[in-house]
């Protein structure tokens, strides 16, 4: 692996180049002042220098990638420039499956897998010039039973902020990367919130679009109608840039939508003033296991949205979250138990503990409950749009807890559990998961932003207007 | 998917053997058995609609075949 050279390191007086924005890259690339080569080889001596530590990758494709940046230098050279993703490196969920490499899902079951087929997400990000950096750590399969037990064949990634404490799952690495400059931005899935709740953990951006509007295809599946694929970024900018490559239909997805993309920078500064925001305040029945840390930014946050002019409304969901986790629940169990029901009956010594004890839960599902589930959701949905149609966007609570300790084995589960996040998994709204400042042992804070149908772009305009408006960007973890 | 009613030992080694679940160690079975009863209670909380027209969210649909061009 190449080390870049000092006088490569900085791309400005004081911001190292693994720290750099996908904003501040593309800006710097575009205009001839940073080549990829030397991006890619600061990302990669950082992974070299910290990975050890964090564990966020399972592959790094170190040559491949150096490899794509050779060339992208060549086209911006020769006047090709792609846009705002040409010569950016990023990494993926090992759930994401790209064409000649391996991918292990996390999983003992599948470590000698290599891929003959490229996610879309992943294909579209390279068409775009973006560049792969490799494939990152996650719960076994994506799923578990909201437990960490240590039992996976890699080591479990640690919290940047604080290497005691869980990265959030299930996208562990791709929480963990993007925070201490392992990757500018990385793509998680997200079937109760493991988008969200790694972000929520990591201080980061991450955003589960619409179900339907990024394409799930050639990613290993955990549940049909809860999976949703989408970016993990530092920045509200950068996601609407990530956004912008991935967003749109796919015909290799059966739940793709046809529906127009918009440019998600339109109106990404336009503000707030006018904006109808309903502040989901009073969670209702479990809501009382909100942090008063995340409760009271989330205050702040209200406060601060309407100070730019934004109308907030307290509002409440129309039913209690433990009906929404219970229709999570039993379709993610029989779901993702038909998924990999042959892995179960077959090889299940070969799983984790999180995994084998959610697969035993999926072989005792009875039809007629996944059946009740998935009707008593299209209610719910139906409820919570009418809700949603009453405003421009809400603000309501995500990890209600911040990143738990590995040494209080017994507060890891709750960090999952514990959440407003599986709402819009059941009913498919896009929800993004906002980082709303630090307590006070420096460990990120967090809360949703959720739009109407399709409508991320009014998502990542309230969410810049509350970032532009706070100096949490501005911080970094010490490692 | 199942129909089990019945979380005690002897019926879920059955129940495993009768749905292909061979070669489970002896230990997990207990562990099996409570993970049964957390579904079952679980399934039987999802609230019912009350009318046969409130029909499942995931609906099997159909598209016409295009013409071929």
């Amino acid at each position: 692996m190449n080390k870049p050279s000092p006088a490569a390191s900085f791309a400005t007086d004081s911001t190292p180049l693994h720290y750099l924005t996908v904003t501040e890259a593309s800006r710097l690339i575009g205009s001839g002042q940073l080549s990829p080569v030397t991006l890619v080889e600061a990302f990669l001596a950082r992974i070299a220098a910290l990975d050890e530590t964090l564990h966020c990758y399972i592959t790094v494709t170190a040559e491949r990638a150096l490899a794509a940046a050779r060339t992208a230098e060549a086209e911006i050279a020769a006047g090709r420039w792609k846009g705002a993703l040409h010569g950016i490196p990023f990494a993926v969920k090992d759930n994401y499956y790209v064409a000649g490499l391996p991918t292990t899902g996390g999983s003992r079951l599948m470590l000698d897998h290599v891929s003959t087929t490229t996610s879309t997400a992943v294909a579209r990000l390279e068409a775009a010039g973006a560049i792969l950096l490799g494939k990152l750590n996650t719960w076994e399969y994506g799923t578990g039973n909201g437990g960490v037990y240590h039992d996976l064949p890699f080591p479990v990634a640690r919290n940047p902020w604080d290497l005691e404490r869980f990265t959030g799952g299930s996208s562990t690495g791709a929480g963990a990367s993007v925070p201490a400059g392992l990757a500018m931005f990385s793509l998680g899935s997200d079937t109760g919130g493991s988008i969200r709740l790694p972000a929520a953990a990591c201080g980061l951006q991450g955003l589960k679009a619409t179900f339907g509007r990024v394409s799930r295809a050639h990613c290993l599946p955990n549940c049909w109608t809860l999976d949703h694929t989408g970016p993990l970024t530092w920045t509200i900018e950068d996601n609407a840039i990530v956004m912008q490559a991935i967003a749109g239909y796919d015909a290799e997805d059966p739940s793709s939508a046809d529906m127009p993309v918009p440019d998600y920078r339109k109106a990404l500064h336009a503000g707030v003033k006018g904006l109808v925001i309903g502040y989901v305040r009073d969670l209702g029945p479990g809501g009382e296991a909100l942090d008063a840390a995340n409760a009271q930014a989330m205050d702040e946050a209200a406060a601060l949205l309407e100070a730019q002019g934004a109308i907030i409304r307290e509002v409440r969901l129309p039913a209690p979250l433990a009906e929404y986790r219970s229709v999570t629940k039993v379709i993610n169990w029989a779901e993702s138990y038909s998924i990999h029901e042959k892995d179960f009956l077959e090889r299940s010594a070969l799983m984790g503990q999180a995994l084998r004890e959610k697969m035993m839960a999926g072989f005792t599902v009875r039809a007629a409950d996944y059946l009740a589930a998935t009707r008593l959701r299209r209610t719910l949905t139906a409820a919570t749009d009418a809700l949603m149609a009453s405003c421009d966007a809400l603000l309501i609570a995500g990890a209600f807890h911040v990143a738990p300790r590995f040494d209080e084995p017994e507060t890891i589960t709750p960090f999952t559990t514990d959440t407003a996040t599986s709402v819009f998994n059941v009913t498919g709204h896009p929800a993004l998961s906002l980082c709303t400042g630090y307590d006070a042992g420096g460990v990120p804070l967090n809360a949703q932003i959720v739009g109407r149908f399709f409508d991320e772009a009014t998502v990542l305009q309230v969410a810049q207007a509350y970032e532009s408006a706070t100096p949490w960007r501005a911080r970094r973890p010490a490692l | 998917m199942s129909d089990i009613q019945t979380t005690s030992l002897d019926e879920i080694r059955l129940y495993a053997e009768r749905h292909g679940l061979n070669g489970l160690p002896e230990a997990q079975f207990a562990r099996l058995a409570e993970l049964a009863k957390t579904v079952r209670e679980a399934g039987l909380g999802v609230r019912r609609m009350p009318s046969e027209e409130n029909e499942p969210a995931h609906l099997f649909t159909v598209t016409p075949r295009r013409a071929a061009p």
